[in-house]
């Protein structure tokens, strides 16, 4: 359920679920983990479970699917098979293509460095430095190093290639291109996601996951610092 | 501002809007609606702006219309609302605010010159706030139909937005 979706809506789809089954469903939700407690009233039944949410990663078909799902429980009266079955064939729903991703994620970096005021030359390497931290981010989260680790690792890599044209001088305003090369790292899942629990009264989820969203930012800062250091721009 | 810059800046949003939406794996039926959603709304900013607004009440008012079309567009393509409006909103994220921000931290921790310092303090403090506030204003009119509405579900919310997208 981690996969970047807000406290409320959890809260909303897990509740339509269970009553459509006749339950009543009290929630504890937290950064890490699930607390959920299932009773019928009429025939004294409790079910109570506690599951770990797996590592955050965002992934809106999951999202959707769930929400979906959740609807077609309620109008249509799915049963328990329909349900794993529906959930398992989310679960393999495939990524998109890796180059589309990396080139997708590149143009909208290059749309960033456009809008800020970039020229072509910006732009292209806006989008260079994007395709190759944006790789080296895929290859060190398959390797398995710390979330915020990787972010630095991609961080310090995007800005190393823009920087290099800063240091160069290429084109006319070189900083734009390295300004917004880093700039798909932001986390802004975590940041809207703080600010909606806030804004619902989920004031603790809202502070971990703003807190989370900075620590993001940190790295992403320290990887343009270390690039700022070594072309001492 | 010329009217062919103000449409190509319609695309360059798009665009923006439509990698983040490929990086959060939305589903395939919703990119076209995303990349309409953040020309939208990026090009009510930039209008805002160039009418004399502050560029955070143009960030609210863009994010603001990108969260009402999203719940029309939440009934249209049967997906959650935010699946649309958070791709739709970033690119209107102030990175370049947040970036001189940083910027301007690493050099306060450098200068000791008194002069130097209070410019470069007051240079970042301003990007600061502006970051700060620009993300607020997006987060608040992302989320403003539902608070406006009342509702949990933006499937309860029955408003004639079924006619548009």
């Amino acid at each position: 359920m981690s996969s970047g979706a807000n406290t409320a809506r959890i809260r909303t789809t897990i509740m339509r679920i269970a009553n459509a089954y006749g339950f009543n469903a009290e929630l504890l939700i937290t950064h890490r983990a699930l607390m959920l407690t299932l009773y019928d009233e009429d025939k004294d039944h409790f079910f109570s479970r506690l599951k770990r949410t797996s590592p955050h990663g965002a992934n809106f078909k999951m999202v959707s699917g769930i929400s979906r799902m959740s609807w077609r429980i309620v109008e249509e009266k799915w049963n328990l098979a329909q349900v794993q079955e529906e959930i398992n064939r989310l679960k393999s729903v495939p990524h998109y293509n890796r180059l589309v991703i990396l080139s997708l994620v590149a143009l909208a970096d290059a749309s960033f460095c456009r809008l800020f005021g970039g020229g072509h030359i910006e732009m292209i390497v806006a989008f260079v430095a994007t395709f190759a931290g944006l790789f080296v981010r895929q290859e060190v989260v398959k390797k398995g190093f710390n979330p915020y680790l990787c972010i630095f690792f991609a961080s310090l890599t995007s800005s190393l290639i823009s920087g290099l044209s800063v240091y160069l001088h290429w084109g006319a305003n070189p900083e734009y291109a390295f300004a917004t090369s880093v700039l798909y790292l932001i986390p802004g899942i975590p940041l809207i996601n703080s600010m909606s629990d806030l804004l619902d009264g989920n004031i603790m989820n809202g502070i971990v996951r703003g807190v989370n969203g900075l620590i993001i930012a940190f790295s992403i800062s320290l990887g343009l610092l270390g690039a700022i250091l070594l072309y001492n721009i | 501002m010329e009217l062919l810059a103000f449409f190509e800046k319609w695309i360059w949003f798009g665009a923006a809007a439509v990698g983040f939406a490929i990086l959060f794996n939305v589903p395939q039926r919703t990119i076209w609606l995303i990349f309409l959603m953040g020309a939208l709304g990026g090009a009510l900013k930039v209008l805002t702006m160039t009418l004399g607004g502050s560029i955070i009440l143009g960030s609210f008012l863009g994010a603001m219309l990108v969260g009402f079309i999203s719940i029309g567009a939440a009934h249209f393509r049967h997906s959650p609302p935010f699946v649309f409006s958070i791709p739709a909103v970033i690119p209107m994220v102030p990175g370049a605010f947040a970036y001189r921000t940083m910027l301007g931290i690493i050099k306060l921790t450098g200068s000791v010159d008194n002069g130097i310092f209070v410019k470069t303090m007051e240079a970042t403090v301003n990007n600061g706030l502006k970051a700060g506030f620009v993300l607020m204003a997006l987060a608040f009119g992302v989320s403003a139909p539902m608070l406006f509405s009342r509702r949990q579900s933006a499937k309860e919310i029955k408003v004639p937005l079924k006619l548009m997208s």
